[in-house]
């Protein structure tokens, strides 16, 4: 509107040049035809480079008239006698109009290269304040106001698709819906709307859009709207992966700092352990104690385990837990896995018939075999420890759809539906054995995160008074690595 | 009664306690050391029959103090530690060490594995040969002596028994549970660890090329052969 009032001003003000001119060289000072032409065309290259296009050729129009009605014979009309007049009256008006022409457009490039140059500036200034961004307050707040900042915008706002927010910043609020903003950022499309001299555009990275940037204000161009946009993004994803790599190395530093102190924790208590254990086994080796002596040193060697297997589990779990567990993985035999561990537990299992049917012709399991180790001798271990004595105990295992299913069954009483959920929670264990029989509640746990690691699956299945199946299945191994 | 001399490395003092009442009433001779510096100084001074060496201790270490022991003598080396990853066991055994035990241990088990790591393996096989010329290595079984090109190459006694047991099969695949037996003792079966980095070592001081062995052959998934090659 203010641009119309201007623009209508300056047209009056050159048609008042070119009569000023016609009354000064008509009344003032006479001159001929030529030099008025050459004067109107002075003005109206002036007007052309001082105010534009509209301004220069309103005035050649006049400039025309008034160089045909004042000083081209037949004067006072607009008739003309000779000729030549002709060809001076089109000369002037081409050259007229090519020189408003030129000099605007020369002006226009001018003024083009000066906003580019402005606009250089400021995105660069935008990309600095962007890069010395601090952690007071949320980045995208920070990132909307110094858009809003560099560029003198009345209003900016910024969608955060990742936190579902929108920040706004500027004067005053952006005539622009939220679900506007929404929109550009899920469909990646771009919204002009020149009435309200606003526009929205989505912001993406590598092809991922993470958000969208509403600006009003009609000083910037499209480019550096693309630009503004494209800083934003490399802002955001430069704060994630920095914020990623603190984060990493917090959890690096106190898994570190978890483990170094497992380690020494494992060692102070195991360290007394270790001279119990050996006086209590070096006395029992000895004959010449009582045989009520004997009773009371195999408490003291049994408790002394105990404790041993306690500390291990507990040291297993937290290791597991601080994402410690470690797995070599190679190609191994089932079959050999399962009679090791059979042979370890051959003292604890006081000469308790396992049937073992594990086939020589399975294939080979890709696994880590200290660690499966330790879930076949939980399952037998658990079995030995949890069925009446005499009970029979089966250990079998069968190929089934590129793994391997161990099973481990029993005879004793079983769990019932509604603890079979819970006994591979941590520190759960059965309400029948809570008080009678000794245990950490920690084994099922481990044996399971360990299946897991292996991409495999641990489960039981079981009847109270009908025994129990506990199954885990591990991945064969590849073909060509068993050759 | 074994009047075998036995040092034990530990810088805890109850378990130096411990195992001097036990090993002593056993009938062995029997010192002790605080560290590795003060162990060493003392395989030094005088003649000892084994090591029982303990991995967590100030100062130089368990792991350096094995390496240490195992540059300068071919005495058998016991390690004793908390730790019982595999990675640890297989890292004191490249040490040098030729048995590892977890703390907390029963003494049967220690004694038992003392007295394996202190017999030699019998020369099993009435085609055991004394000396066996392969070309370039020459081992000499009743000197004891190995000599790669002309140069004396040292092996460890369990080495040099694992070497012996092989070659006096040759072409016969050995399982691993049947060499742990004959050259550990018969409470050994499960510590293929043990072998494979006996055999690694082995291989690095008598074959050409270790990563192309011509002599000591693995059988996956079952054990190792001594393949002899053909005189041409």
């Amino acid at each position: 509107m203010r641009s119309q009032v201007v623009k209508s001003v300056r047209i009056v003000g050159a048609l008042g040049l070119i009569g000023s001119i016609t009354f000064v060289y008509c009344r003032v000072a006479t001159v001929n035809s030529v030099t008025a032409a050459l004067t109107f065309l002075l003005a109206v290259l002036t007007l052309a480079t001082r105010w534009g296009l509209v301004e220069a050729l309103a005035a050649s129009v006049a400039g025309v008239l008034c160089f045909n009605f004042f000083f081209l014979p037949p004067i006072k009309t607009f008739t003309l006698a000779d000729p030549q007049n002709w060809i001076a009256l089109v000369a002037f008006v081409v050259t007229a109009v090519i020189v408003s022409h030129l000099s605007s457009s020369a002006r226009e490039q001018a003024l083009e290269s000066t906003r580019r140059q402005r606009e250089m500036e400021r995105l660069y200034t935008l990309s600095r304040n962007l890069l010395l961004l601090d952690g007071r307050g949320p980045l995208a707040q920070q990132i909307t106001y110094h858009i809003a900042q560099v560029f003198d915008l009345p209003g900016v706002a910024f969608f955060d698709r990742t936190h579902e927010r929108i920040h706004r910043a500027g004067p005053h609020d952006i005539p622009v819906e939220d679900s506007k903003l929404r929109d550009a950022a899920l469909q990646g499309t771009v919204f002009y709307d020149a009435a309200a001299n606003t526009a929205v555009m989505p912001i993406s990275l590598g092809g991922q859009p993470i958000g969208s940037l509403g600006l009003e204000g009609s000083q910037v161009s499209e480019t550096a709207l693309h630009a503004i946009a494209n800083l934003t993004a490399i802002t955001l994803e430069r704060a994630h992966a920095q914020d990623i790599a603190t984060r990493a190395e917090a959890a690096r530093q106190s898994e570190e700092l978890k483990s170094t102190m497992l380690d020494a924790m494992a060692h102070e208590f195991k360290t007394p352990l270790t001279p119990i254990k050996a006086a209590v086994t070096s006395m029992l080796t000895d004959d010449c104690s009582s045989p009520s002596h004997r009773e009371l040193l195999h408490i003291v060697d049994e408790e002394t385990d105990r404790l041993n297997t306690m500390l291990t589990e507990a040291i297993q779990m937290s290791r597991i837990e601080a994402g410690h567990l470690q797995l070599h993985r190679g190609p191994h035999s089932m079959r050999e896995l399962v009679h090791l561990q059979l042979q370890k537990l051959s003292e604890s299992s006081e000469g308790r018939a396992i049937a073992v049917d594990v086939p020589e012709s399975l294939p080979l399991v890709r696994v880590d075999p200290e660690s499966i180790g330790i879930v076949i001798g939980q399952l037998l271990s658990n079995a030995l420890r949890y069925t009446p004595p005499g009970s029979p105990i089966a250990v079998r295992a069968a190929a089934l759809e590129g793994k391997v299913v161990v099973r481990v069954e029993d005879c004793g009483p079983g769990i019932s539906e509604a603890e079979q959920h819970r006994i591979f929670e941590k520190f759960y264990r059965g309400k029948q054995h809570r008080a009678r029989l000794p245990g950490t509640g920690m084994g099922l746990t481990i044996a399971q995160e360990i299946v897991r690691a292996h991409q495999g699956t641990i489960w039981v299945e079981s009847q109270p008074g009908k025994g129990a199946k506990f199954s885990f299945t591990v991945p064969c191994a590849p073909k060509e690595s068993t050759s | 009664m074994t009047s075998a001399k036995v040092l034990v490395v530990d810088d805890e003092p109850q378990i130096r306690r411990v195992m001097r009442t036990t090993l002593v009433t056993r009938g062995y001779v029997v010192g002790d050391a605080r560290n590795g510096e003060e162990a060493l100084e003392k395989i030094r001074a005088e003649r000892f029959d084994l090591v029982l060496l303990d991995m967590n201790m100030p100062g130089i270490g368990g792991m350096e103090t094995c390496r240490l022991i195992r540059s300068q003598s071919d005495i058998p080396i016991v390690v004793l530690s908390i730790r019982n990853a595999e990675k640890d066991k297989v890292e004191a055994l490249d040490a040098g060490a030729d048995d590892y035990v977890t703390k907390p241990f029963s003494m049967p088990e220690l004694l038992a594995r003392i007295r394996a790591a202190l017999r030699r393996a019998p020369l099993l096989g009435p085609g055991a040969p004394e000396v066996l010329n392969l070309g370039r290595t020459v081992i000499n079984f009743a000197t004891r002596r190995v000599t790669v090109d002309g140069a004396e190459v040292r092996l460890t006694p369990k080495e040099l028994d694992l070497l012996r047991y092989l070659a006096s099969n040759p072409e016969t695949v050995l399982a691993h549970a049947k060499l742990l037996q004959t050259v550990w003792g018969p409470d050994y079966g499960e510590e293929v660890e043990y072998l494979r980095v006996f055999m690694n070592q082995l291989r690095k001081k008598i074959e050409p090329d270790p990563s192309q062995p011509q002599y000591l052959l693995t059988e996956p998934w079952v054990g190792y052969r001594f393949h002899l090659p053909k005189k041409t």
